[in-house]
This record gives structure tokens, C-alpha cells and sequence, in this order.
């Protein structure tokens, strides 16, 4: 296989460290920040403070291997494989693969999102793009398994979870027929 | 322990998975490493202000107006203010589903609960500003927020029935 051929994933990570979403999310930590410190006083913002970035230390390690196995994966398939498996051209049986995928991605957004930005550098279409990461916000196992079923009961948990099944595979085929008309339009 | 558990489980698959490149295509390491760095880079102060902002403003959230605006008889409003909730909830999963279990506690239905966990899932903006836009771009981001708007209110409204 010609190393040049697949655009690398991940390529359009942008270069701009301090770019506009840093600056709205730093303006509301801010905002909510001073309204802590309002509310309960400065002690209390110190300590959250403390707690969210030994959060952010704890975390590092998880992204950081996230991040390599994210931009590593898709490298590791052929093209042309990703292409009939999840391009414009698979069919639901392509969103369905691009649904249950999503489901098993085994970590967060550091994970998701530049795996599926590789993946569709590689072939997949948006729709598949829709359908994988719906999947992941939706049906993610991790998510469910260890967090959503942590915290709500179960019963609960297995009504959400059917509800959404057909979700995903509906938003990528939605998402893929606007294109497709939005092109054939052009 | 849950993220301890998770980035173990992560490191064996990227160690696995460069294996396997390292095998097949030699010479595609260097440049996968090189870009885990610059993502890496750019992601921590985003992950590090996502949090804090989340950290504050879970303390910030009223939830002792919770079973008056989404209770079992809030019907479709519940259902529309949930969503609302989980568009602007910030921080991970388990924010989301702490509020959520002491909003059931407070006396909260399961539908507007429905909405509001499925819409923190599609549509929330705190996480679309920390990753998703950064990651994914504006188009793709926008286009896939926009087809998901109605699912929070659907499947809330569904939950109804039950």
C-alpha cells in the first residue's frame, strides 16, 4: 500500500492552540466561577479549583493513550476496506456497522472524535461519521455500562437505551440523504 | 478507579495497536506519534477548562425546584426544559447522571429524565466546544447537532407513554 495515499487522521486537528472554543470555554469556567465565589465564597472556588485539576492530572494518562490509539486505528485498515464497509455507498448495513462501532469505542471525545475524523479521511461518508458518533453518545457501552448504570436504576437505564437503538442509524441516514440531494442539486 | 480501570484498558490499546502498525507500516509510526502530540497539546487546556466550568457550575444548578418543573405530571414542558438542561450541563458523563440521580431523588419523572440524558448526549454544547469542533470541524459539527434536535423531545415524548 503507496504510504501517501490516505490523508493522514486526524489531519484537520487545528494548529491554533488558543482559538475561539478555548476562549467561550474558559470565559464560562470564569463566569461560573465567580458565581461560585458569590455564592459560597472564595474558599470554595480554591477548592474546586484543586479537586477539577487533579481531575485534569488523573485524566492526562487516559488521554494521551486515547489519543494514540485513536489516531493509530484507523491507519491500521485498508482504505478501500473502510470505504465498502462505512462509504456513502454501504447502506444501512454501513450505518449499522457505524453504529455498533461507536458503541464499542472503548474511551471519551479524545477517543471518539479523532477516530472518526481518521476514519473519515480514510473513506467513510458523513453519515457513517453521524452514525458512529451518535452511537458512542447514545448506545457507548462504556458510557452505560460504567457510568449511566452507576448512577440511574437499571430499569430506567434498559427504556433509554431501547429508545435510542434505532437513533443513530436514523441521524447518519438522514444526514447522508440530505447530502446526496444537496449535491445532486449542485 | 473507573478512569484508572479505563486508562489501562486504553494504554494496552494503543500499545497493541502500534504494534500492529509498527509491523505492517513502519514507516506511518513516527507520523501517528507526531499527531497524538499535537492533538494532546491541544486538547488538555480544553479538558482542563471544561472542568473547571463544570465543576463550578454543578454547584451553581437549583435542584430544589426540580420535582415543580419535572415531575411525573410536567408532561411535554418537563420534557422541553430537560432538554434544555442537558444542552447546557457541562462536564462528562458522570455530571449528567449524578444530577440525574438526584433529580430522580427530588422527585423528577423518567421522561423528562429520558430527554434530559439524551439530549446531554447529542446535543450538549459544552462538550461540542471542547472536542467537537476542535476535532471534528464546524461543518460536521453543525450538521450532525442540527439532525439531532429532535431526538431528546421524540424520545422524551415517547417515555410518556410508559
Amino acid at each position: 500500500m503507496d504510504p501517501n495515499a490516505p490523508p493522514p487522521p486526524g489531519s484537520s486537528t487545528p494548529r491554533k492552540l488558543i482559538d475561539f472554543s478555548l476562549i467561550v470555554v474558559a470565559s464560562l469556567a470564569l463566569a461560573a466561577g465567580i458565581g461560585v465565589a458569590y455564592q459560597s465564597g472564595l474558599g470554595r472556588v480554591w477548592e474546586i479549583f484543586l479537586d477539577e485539576t487533579l481531575l485534569t492530572a488523573e485524566l492526562l494518562p487516559k488521554i494521551v493513550a486515547g489519543v494514540l490509539a485513536a489516531s493509530a486505528l484507523p491507519m491500521l485498515i485498508a482504505p478501500e476496506r473502510i470505504k465498502s464497509w462505512i462509504g456513502p455507498d454501504s447502506g444501512l448495513r454501513g450505518l449499522t456497522i457505524a453504529t455498533i462501532a461507536g458503541m464499542l469505542v472503548p474511551g471519551g471525545p479524545g477517543v471518539t472524535f479523532p477516530l472518526t475524523m481518521g476514519l473519515l479521511a480514510a473513506g467513510a461518508d458523513m453519515g457513517a461519521g453521524v452514525a458512529l458518533v451518535s452511537g458512542w453518545m447514545l448506545l457507548g457501552l462504556n458510557r452505560t455500562l460504567i457510568w449511566e448504570l452507576t448512577f440511574l436504576p437499571a430499569d430506567f437505564v434498559a427504556l433509554r437505551f431501547v429508545l435510542s437503538l434505532p437513533a443513530p442509524i436514523v441521524l447518519g441516514w438522514v444526514v447522508r440523504h440530505t447530502l446526496r440531494r444537496r449535491e445532486a442539486r449542485q | 478507579m473507573n478512569i484508572l480501570i479505563g486508562t489501562i484498558f486504553l494504554w494496552a490499546l494503543a500499545l497493541f495497536a502500534l504494534r500492529l502498525l509498527r509491523k505492517s507500516r513502519p514507516e506511518a509510526v513516527p507520523a501517528v506519534i507526531a499527531r497524538a502530540r499535537t492533538t494532546t497539546i491541544y486538547l488538555v487546556p480544553r479538558v482542563f477548562a471544561g472542568l473547571l466550568g463544570a465543576g463550578f457550575m454543578a454547584e451553581l444548578l437549583p435542584v430544589d425546584k426540580i420535582e415543580q418543573y419535572f415531575g411525573e405530571g410536567s408532561g411535554l414542558i418537563g420534557v422541553g426544559l430537560a432538554s434544555v438542561l442537558g444542552v447546557v450541563t457541562p462536564g462528562g458523563p458522570f455530571v449528567a447522571f449524578a444530577v440525574g440521580a438526584s433529580a430522580l431523588k427530588a422527585g423528577a419523572g423518567w421522561a423528562p429524565l429520558v430527554a434530559y440524558v439524551t439530549a446531554f448526549s447529542v446535543i450538549n454544547i459544552n462538550r461540542s466546544l471542547v472536542y467537537e469542533i476542535p476535532l471534528m470541524g464546524r461543518q460536521f459539527t453543525l450538521i450532525r447537532m442540527l439532525v439531532s434536535v429532535p431526538l431528546s423531545l421524540v424520545l422524551g415524548g415517547i417515555a410518556l407513554l410508559f
